[in-house]
């Protein structure tokens, strides 16, 4: 009788765990498929009911924005990516019905729309829309970035990032803002302390981890998959310019905190010198873009955004740097015919180029090529005198969109590195009297011109 | 497997023989039962340890989860929600209320709302309104009953008080010379009994709701002329209503939303919190044909003035052609009212820390709003600069999108200004005149961003100066010749009579009798004869057309000018050297115009109207236009009077910043 009864208990405990093996594959499936809808419909082969829903979903958003008469652009990446590869035959068809769901329907989590603030009445009545359309609407809000630089004003808080979520799809829409400079502008997306983290997964979206920037991007509209939405016209562009438009802000509390400490100049010549830098940068700027040079903000007026967000007026000159795999042979006679003569040119393409350019009234403009190695990248300098060379070593670095001087501009991500390197841990005390050969901290003796190469690396006009 | 589950001892009887049959079978087959058994432990083993690899699968998952969205996605200044106001459910409020010659204070559940003890100040009635649901003060005014007209204002005030809301009084230093008995009688109505037996250097406090229960009064007799009433401390409970009670029940509309939500914090601003009958907040103007200024930001200064901010804005949205996207309002100081007037209409307001003192601080508050706006609007090359204290006209923006392209292509302009120093009722006539004026009146004007971001910001005085900012604005260092572009008839108002540099005399001298446009949609007549040369060609001819006036008559007189209508009569005045305004000064001062400094002049010219005639003033010799005065004309010389010269000084320096 004992044995049986162990049986007996053997059996049930089976049964039992068997219960709760299927109740937790269930679950585990269920919250699986909650989670990351996308996933599993690729695993599980594109299937059609998961398509449409996505497809059904960008409709009845469409619909919210049109009856409460909103612009939005369609940027998602993925789609984006899908219509590049059709793009002629997009622009060309005309509005007749398309065949296959072939944008709407592609397997993603979220669909991304960008709104221009200015373009649109805050509206209430957009979310009471959308609740009673059926979405769930998360908004997220933070500081107007265009009054930071501001002595101590406080605006109410602008909205960065809508998400509106429908069934198992969420429709992103990301706020644009126009900037001084320029460009378009949108907010990182940070969750405050109350927000329902688990809304959507937000690590996937594909904005709002950084600040980003953008160039005013010219739309299309397009009917795709039977529905009208506008998109950027030339959607690879808009797609590589995504790719690097993370955005840093200027440190404007520490530029603050610095000037309680080191009043700012507000003398005449002080002025002057801002407003001839400010021009000659601006200058600068039209020029290298139109040549599509990708250039930043280096030496001194780097330094100068970083730590005070603004051009330090004793520094007498306008820095960038450009890497010289950019580098192109037309960019001398381009600001010489935008009226800068060339004042001197060190070194030669190959090894440590340095052009310098005569702006207005002795403010010059100094570019300097930067050389990629391994785990390093430099720039070097030369003494005209005696031929000597110099190397200032740069931990490797990466560009960011920042905007100064009214001009979206430029300059590495990784700042402080970059000033550290030039200016050493004491970059917060000004400076006024600065060795180029011997003041900053990551300089290298590097040796001599050959003689005889000295008429070509040493040009002084 | 089923079978396994049969239970021996519950089994009936019948069945027990092919159980043991079964049994002795099983027994039979030692290695088959042995088998099963091993193969049951190691599917239980395997369940469990399925079971537990999922339990700390899914709970990974769910811990990535919360990881993920944490990291890079958290904001970093943890928002920490402030606790607001101390909102507790509790039901009744202890209230203390203080009165007495030199100080008074009024507390309600321990917190001080209310408390002056200043020295030459807050003299009179302290009244406070509390929400009768929340407690919180909804207003606070203090009227100076000591002072004429002071009790009709505050009759006026407790009528637009609502019905049910908690009143507070409380008197400091003297509250009953000048009370009256209409003002009496509404606090006898509100439940007083001291209040119509009131009299010289009494104390009183008092509180109770408006059409209800009193919950507590106190009086100290004074016992002489000399001496004031003994300090009176009341305290007394306030029983609050529910919320539903002290709301009113308008249709739940977005607009409603609104101001309900400004009606249950603020009172004393009349119509608009209305149960009945609600005054708009919503005001759809007319738009304008091919408006040139809609996408023009407006910038409105203001300083903590909630009932002029209001007024304010209800004429500026009143206006035809307004855009509300493009109005930001700019708050000098964290004060609430302002705020809440500004969500009141929808619009948006931004406050600013207060930097420096006085002069300095206005000044340093337009910088800081004027950058904010170009900062807000990059693609803004002009920008509207309002104050707080200005009403303005219906065709505000129709007059500046006439005008405005003017500011864009003739460098010679500094500003397009709403506002003619010299328009007195009196002394404007045409809607549809513009002039050309050296001087910048402000009050409603139109800055050029490349002025103000080439020029003006970088060098703006910095807050250890104070100076005024119009002042600086007008110094030949920032204006550079530059001139202004005025209407005749003003097309803003300045209501305003507390502010920095004003008070009520002042205003009534300078300001009550401005002459301001009601009349939408005025044609601009001269627009493109206001250019630079276009301008003197203009002056020239109506100097040719313009009859020379009799100078032997007095000119302040009103018969100095002919009763004609539309005609253009001009007039010489003694002017030495540019700078010389001697005989300017008392002109203007006997036709009561502004005479505290020079304002309106164009290279020794000055354009206003007499009897509704042209009236022209030409400064003779200085002005270029002095070539048109006839050999036989002696200009008018006219003497400051010597005694006034200290008394003119003085209002001179005040009246510098029209705040």
């Amino acid at each position: 009788m004992q044995k049986v009864n162990k049986n007996v208990v053997l059996a049930v405990l089976s049964l039992t765990s068997l219960v709760f093996l299927l109740f937790q594959l269930y679950y585990y499936k269920f919250y699986l498929s909650q989670k990351n809808g996308a996933v599993f419909s690729k695993a599980r082969g594109s299937q059609s009911g998961q398509d449409s829903t996505r497809w059904h979903v960008v409709r009845k958003f469409l619909g919210l924005i049109s009856i409460h008469n909103i612009p939005v652009c369609l940027i998602d990446p993925l789609i984006l990516g899908l219509i590049d590869k059709d793009i002629e035959q997009i622009r060309s068809s005309s509005d007749g019905p398309s065949p296959e769901c072939k944008y709407f329907c592609a397997p993603r989590d979220f669909t991304t729309f960008a709104l221009l603030d200015k373009a649109w009445k805050h509206e209430v009545g957009l979310f009471r829309t959308a609740e009673k359309m059926g979405f769930q609407w998360l908004k997220v809000l933070n500081k107007d970035p265009r009054l930071d630089g501001m002595d101590d004003l406080s605006g109410t808080e602008i909205p960065l990032h809508y998400i509106f979520k429908l069934a198992s799809h969420a429709i992103h829409l990301v706020v644009f803002y126009e900037r001084s400079g320029n460009f378009l502008w949108h907010g990182p997306l940070r969750l405050k302390q109350h927000m329902d983290r688990k809304f959507v997964p937000f690590r996937k979206l594909h904005f709002g981890r950084y600040p980003g920037a953008y160039e005013k991007p010219e739309l299309l509209l397009v009917s795709l998959d039977d529905l009208k939405v506008q998109i950027p016209k030339n959607p690879s562009s808009f797609l590589e310019e995504m790719s690097h438009s993370r955005f840093l802000e200027c440190r404007y509390r520490e530029a603050r905190a610095f000037f309680q400490v080191y009043p700012d100049d507000a003398s005449v010549d002080a002025v002057e010198f801002r407003k001839k830098a400010k021009s000659l940068l601006h200058l600068a700027a039209l020029i290298l873009n139109n040549l599509g040079v990708k250039f930043w903000l280096s030496s001194g007026t780097c330094l100068g955004w970083y730590r005070q967000c603004n051009v330090i007026p004793y520094s007498k000159d306008v820095d960038l740097g450009i890497f010289i795999r950019d580098y192109k042979a037309d960019i001398i006679p381009a600001f010489q015919k935008a009226g800068l003569p060339l004042k001197h040119k060190f070194g030669k393409v190959e090894d440590s180029l340095e052009l310098s350019f005569q702006g207005d009234d002795d403010v010059k403009l100094d570019i300097f090529f930067f050389y990629e190695e391994d785990d390093y990248i430099w720039n070097g300098g030369t003494q005209a005198k005696s031929g000597k060379k110099f190397k200032y070593l740069f931990p490797k670095f990466t560009l960011c969109w920042t905007e100064f001087v009214e001009l979206k501009v430029h300059v590495p991500c990784e700042t402080l590195q970059y000033v550290e390197a030039n200016y050493g841990p004491d970059w917060k005390v000004p400076v006024k009297t600065w060795d180029w050969k011997n003041s900053p901290s990551n300089v290298q003796y590097n040796g001599v011109w050959p003689v005889d190469e000295w008429d070509e690396v040493i040009q002084i006009y | 497997m089923d079978e396994w589950k049969h239970n021996p001892i519950i089994k009936p009887h019948k069945k027990r023989s092919w159980y043991l049959a079964w049994k002795y079978k099983l027994m039979n087959q030692r290695a088959l039962r042995k088998l099963c058994q091993t193969g049951a432990v190691l599917f239980l083993l395997v369940t469990v340890i399925v079971n537990i690899k999922l339990i700390l699968d899914t709970r990974r998952a769910a811990y990535e989860e919360e990881e993920e969205s944490a990291q890079d996605y958290d904001d970093e200044m943890l928002n920490v929600e402030a606790p607001r106001h101390p909102v507790s459910n509790k039901k009744v409020l202890d209230v203390e209320v203080y009165s007495s010659r030199s100080k008074v204070y009024v507390a309600v559940d321990g917190t001080t709302v209310l408390e002056d003890e200043a020295r030459e100040q807050g003299r009179g009635i302290h009244v406070i309104v509390l929400n009768q649901a929340t407690g919180h003060v909804m207003a606070k005014r203090v009227f100076d009953t000591y002072s004429p007209h002071e009790d009709e204002a505050m009759v006026l005030f407790l009528n637009m008080v609502a019905r049910g809301r908690i009143l507070i009084f409380t008197i400091k230093d003297e509250g009953s010379f000048h009370l009256k008995d209409t003002a009496k009688n509404v606090l006898k109505s509100l439940g007083s009994q001291v209040a119509p037996f009131l009299s010289w250097r009494d104390m009183w406090t008092f509180v109770g709701k408006k059409g209800g229960e009193v919950y507590g009064e106190k009086h100290a007799k004074s016992p002489a002329l000399s001496t004031w009433g003994d300090p009176v401390l009341l305290k007394t409970e306030v029983h609050l209503t529910s919320v539903e009670d002290a709301e009113c029940h308008w249709p739940d509309t977005e607009l409603n939303r609104r101001r309900k939500r400004f009606c249950s914090k603020v009172e004393g601003y009349g119509s608009v919190c209305s149960c009945k009958d609600p005054t708009p907040i919503e005001f759809n103007p007319d738009p304008l044909k091919d408006n040139k200024v809609f996408d023009v930001p407006v910038a409105v200064i203001a300083g903590n003035r909630p009932n002029y901010l209001y007024r304010m804005l209800r004429s500026l949205l009143s206006a035809q052609g307004v855009n509300p996207q493009m109005i930001t309002i700019f708050i000098d100081g964290y004060y609430e009212e302002p705020m809440d007037v500004v969500e009141l209409f929808g619009l948006s307001g931004i406050q600013h820390t207060p930097i420096s003192i006085k002069n300095a601080r206005v000044s340093q508050h337009y910088k800081a709003s004027l950058t904010a706006t170009f900062n807000l609007f990059p693609d803004a090359k002009f920008a509207v600069v309002l104050e707080e204290d200005l009403d303005i006209s219906v065709d505000f923006f129709s007059f500046l999108s006439q005008s405005i392209h003017l500011l864009e292509e003739d460098e010679s302009l500094y500003c397009i200004s709403a506002w003619n120093d010299q328009g007195y009722e009196h002394t404007a006539e045409d809607p549809s005149l513009l002039y050309r004026v050296e001087t910048m009146p402000g009050l409603g004007w139109v800055l050029r961003k490349s002025l103000y971001k080439d020029e003006l910001e970088p060098k703006w005085p910095t807050p250890e100066k104070l100076w005024d900012w119009d002042m600086w604005m007008r110094m030949p260092e920032q204006r550079k010749g530059r001139e202004c572009i005025i209407p005749d008839i003003s097309r803003s108002y300045h209501f305003g009579i507390v502010g920095l540099n004003m008070n009520g005399y002042f205003h009534e001298a300078y300001f009550k009798k401005h002459k301001f446009n009601t009349v939408p949609n005025v044609q601009l007549k001269n627009v493109e004869s206001l250019r630079k040369d276009a301008y003197e060609a203009e002056i020239h001819r109506l100097l040719g057309e313009a009859e020379v006036l009799d100078h032997s008559k007095n000119p302040c007189e009103d018969s100095f000018v002919p009763d004609t209508e539309g005609k253009v009569y001009v007039m010489f005045i003694k002017m030495e050297q540019e700078a010389d305004f001697t005989t300017w000064t008392q002109l203007a001062k006997c036709l009561h115009i502004w005479d505290l400094d020079v304002r309106g002049n164009h290279k020794g010219l000055w354009r206003l109207f007499r009897k509704k005639n042209h009236f022209l003033v030409v400064g003779v010799p200085a002005s270029p236009y002095s070539s048109k005065k006839p050999p036989s004309v002696m200009p008018v010389y006219m003497e400051p009077p010597a005694k006034e010269e200290g008394a003119v000084a003085v209002p001179a320096v005040a009246a510098a910043e029209q705040t």
